[in-house]
């Protein structure tokens, strides 16, 4: 028991639940508080341009998303081969309303808070559904049943009338206690939305983990004739894994509609689909910081990617576009040595920059 | 009822060629417990060595065929040996995500030749006429590609049931601790189960290519079926491979010939063996001839 919450150093507990505070000393609590506060603010003060935007928007709603990958992938130990398709789900309630009611309806427009919610619960309902056969089988045979409800999820898109075949279905603008968000600041808006969220869920992901509910998955992942042994039931957690990673996908998925304006399917394919593994793989699966780590670093690669196959485009003339070959192949090479070389992803170099800031100047 | 045969035929001819891409798949899992998830981009991969080697270095297509086959045993191997080799030991889970970059890896490749973006097909080099007997056709390319994958697989089987190298895969694949003090390299063996599963693939890929042309979407779409076959035939199941493999070639073919175009359907054969495959995972996830194992708490 430290007296003095500020200047607290070293690991002494005396009881379990001193153990798992979020801030360990009311110093790391005014670092994030200020770092919060940062964030909420420097958009006031840079204006940045509706392109930088749109790429900070992206990067935060794939934080979103990848906060459910990494609870399942990473927590609970089951490979999703088909994150696209339930972030799809999540976008495409948003279009099955677009489609019902009208793209402007007052159900989309006002009621956005409610729709990002049910885009959530949607996603979380088809989650569980595909997760539904970890009740019979071990093993990760459950990837393969990932990747079939992405090729079923493609083809429902992409053969049914009722979805456009796949084009893009619009979603009108929102409508904030001042009026309808307009075209300027329609990336600031999302920006404190999409960021308030982030923030949320964040503490919610980190919460849950102090919790019997998402240890249990920790518990399955790691021992799961263990975890049967202490009454927990390996099956019935996968599925609830599958679930929850359904309804952070599915707020993703309602997100990117409303930031996009739109839903098409080209968002939702099996290469984004890899493309979320590998920023949950880049970030450091199991950790709650490789979730901010993961997206920031792929979007920055798959920029410079862009960047490169336009220079490249420059030079060699009548090619293809190189940046639909250059993206996979770079996504793959990260995956694999990741795995290879730092399997605990980027998490891991901050964790050793964080241990080793603790403690200078001194060596340990 | 000519209709319903030439179905019957044409699902076989698929289906056929459905076993002999599934056989590498279950080679790979059953040796390693590894779900290659880059499996169909290996078949794409060596049809199209197949038709590079015709078309572009101008080898006959008897030769091409074989190189190829060669080309991607070696090539199935090396990958083993550079990207895999080094995380035996691994959990299971990272040596599966590893194959899942593999298969991105291997897309970009493709995107960078004129593959990933045009259609081929392969020059004719048999009889264009079919054979039609009692209203059902087939083609010489048909009848060739089956009796090819037939004589694969039977030699196949004889492989794993006969040859010193094929024991001592199943004996790895059974217990590899055991099959480790009996003095057989594990690792050897894992190599030897890719290499194996690249030449199967391969052939695959360049006879269902000379079916229906080289185009990579299709050739994809195909790599990706051999999931619920396998899923259906029991993952570790060599016969049920087989079994599974024209099982799904019949639906597929039954799909696109009864239900497409009825009730506003249609590419149906595209969509029908995912839905399988989730709904054999619910009710009987071992599959047709997967061993169950028990396993209680």
């Amino acid at each position: 028991m430290s007296a003095n919450r500020w200047f607290a150093t070293g690991n002494f507990f005396t009881t379990y639940k001193e153990e798992q505070r979020i801030f360990l000393t009311n110093i790391d609590r005014l670092a994030f508080a200020l770092f919060l506060a940062a964030l909420f603010i420097w958009p006031l003060f840079f204006k940045l341009s509706n392109k930088y935007m749109l790429v900070i928007d992206n990067i935060l709603i794939a934080i979103v998303a990848i906060y459910g990958l990494n609870l399942v992938t990473g927590y609970a130990g089951l490979i999703s081969i088909g994150h696209a398709a339930f972030v799809g789900v999540g976008a495409y309630t948003l279009a099955t309303f677009s489609q019902l009611l009208g793209d402007s309806h007052v159900v989309i427009t006002h009621a956005w808070p409610l729709m990002i919610l049910v885009s959530g619960c949607m996603g979380a309902a088809f989650g569980a559904f595909v997760g539904l056969p970890a009740i019979r089988i071990k093993h990760l045979y459950l990837a393969i049943a990932t990747l079939s409800f992405q090729m079923i999820f493609q083809w429902v898109i992409n053969y049914l009338k009722f979805f456009d075949q796949g084009q893009t279905i619009y979603i009108g603008r929102v409508r904030w206690l001042t009026g309808f968000v307009g075209r300027d600041e329609h990336y600031f808006f999302w920006y404190y939305v999409i960021m308030f969220l982030v923030v949320v869920m964040g503490f919610g992901v980190r919460n849950l983990m102090r919790t019997r509910y998402g240890r249990c998955l920790i518990a399955v992942r790691d021992n799961d004739r263990a975890a049967d042994a202490m009454g927990m039931h390996p099956g019935f957690t996968k599925v609830y894994a599958f679930a929850l990673a359904g309804f952070f996908a599915g707020v993703a998925g309602a997100l990117h509609a409303y930031l996009y304006r739109g839903v098409g399917i080209e968002s939702f394919t099996l290469h984004q689909s890899i493309t979320y593994l590998a920023m949950a793989i880049v970030g450091g699966l199991g950790t709650l910081p490789g979730a901010f780590f993961g997206p920031i670093a792929i979007r920055l690669l798959d920029l410079q990617v862009e960047h490169l196959a336009e220079f490249a485009g420059t030079i060699l003339t009548g090619a293809m576009n190189l940046a639909t070959a250059l993206k996979p192949l770079a996504f793959g090479f990260v995956i694999v040595l990741f795995l290879m070389f730092e399997p605990r992803g980027i998490a891991n170099w901050w964790r050793i920059i964080r241990t080793y800031l603790k403690l200078w100047p001194f060596r340990y | 009822m000519s209709y319903f045969f030439q179905l019957v035929v044409s699902g076989i001819v698929v289906g056929s060629i459905y076993a002999l891409s599934a056989l590498g798949f279950v080679l790979i899992y059953k040796s390693s417990r590894v779900l290659n998830i880059a499996h169909g981009q290996i078949i794409a991969a060596g049809a199209f060595i197949t038709y590079a080697l015709t078309v572009w270095a101008g080898i006959s297509i008897y030769i091409s065929f074989l190189l190829s086959v060669v080309i991607t045993f070696f090539l199935a191997m090396s990958v083993e040996r550079i990207f895999l080799r080094r995380l035996i030991g691994e959990p299971i889970i990272s040596v599966i995500m590893v194959t899942i970059g593999l298969m991105s890896i291997i897309d970009g490749l493709v995107y960078l030749t004129p593959f990933g973006t045009e259609n081929f097909s392969f020059p004719a080099f048999l009889p264009k006429t079919p054979i039609t007997f009692g209203g059902v056709s087939i083609s010489w390319t048909q009848l060739v590609g089956v009796i090819i994958t037939t004589i694969l697989i039977a030699s196949f089987s004889w492989f794993f049931k006969r040859s010193t190298i094929g024991v001592s895969m199943r004996a790895v694949s059974d217990d590899q601790l055991a099959s480790m003090s009996v003095g057989i390299s594990v690792p050897k063996v894992f190599g030897l189960a890719w290499a194996t599963a690249g030449l199967s693939a391969a052939a695959a890929g360049s006879i269902i290519g000379n079916i229906t042309g080289l185009n990579f979407d299709t050739l994809h779409a195909f790599g990706i079926t051999v999931f619920p076959v396998v899923i259906l035939g029991g993952l570790d199941s060599i016969i049920g491979a087989v079994v599974a493999g024209i099982i799904m070639g019949l639906i597929q073919q039954f799909a696109a010939g009864y239900l497409d175009g009825h009730w506003g359907l249609y590419g149906t054969a595209d969509v029908l063996p995912y839905i399988i495959l989730l709904v054999i995972l619910l009710f009987k996830p071992h599959g047709l001839f997967g061993i169950h194992e028990i396993e209680r708490v």
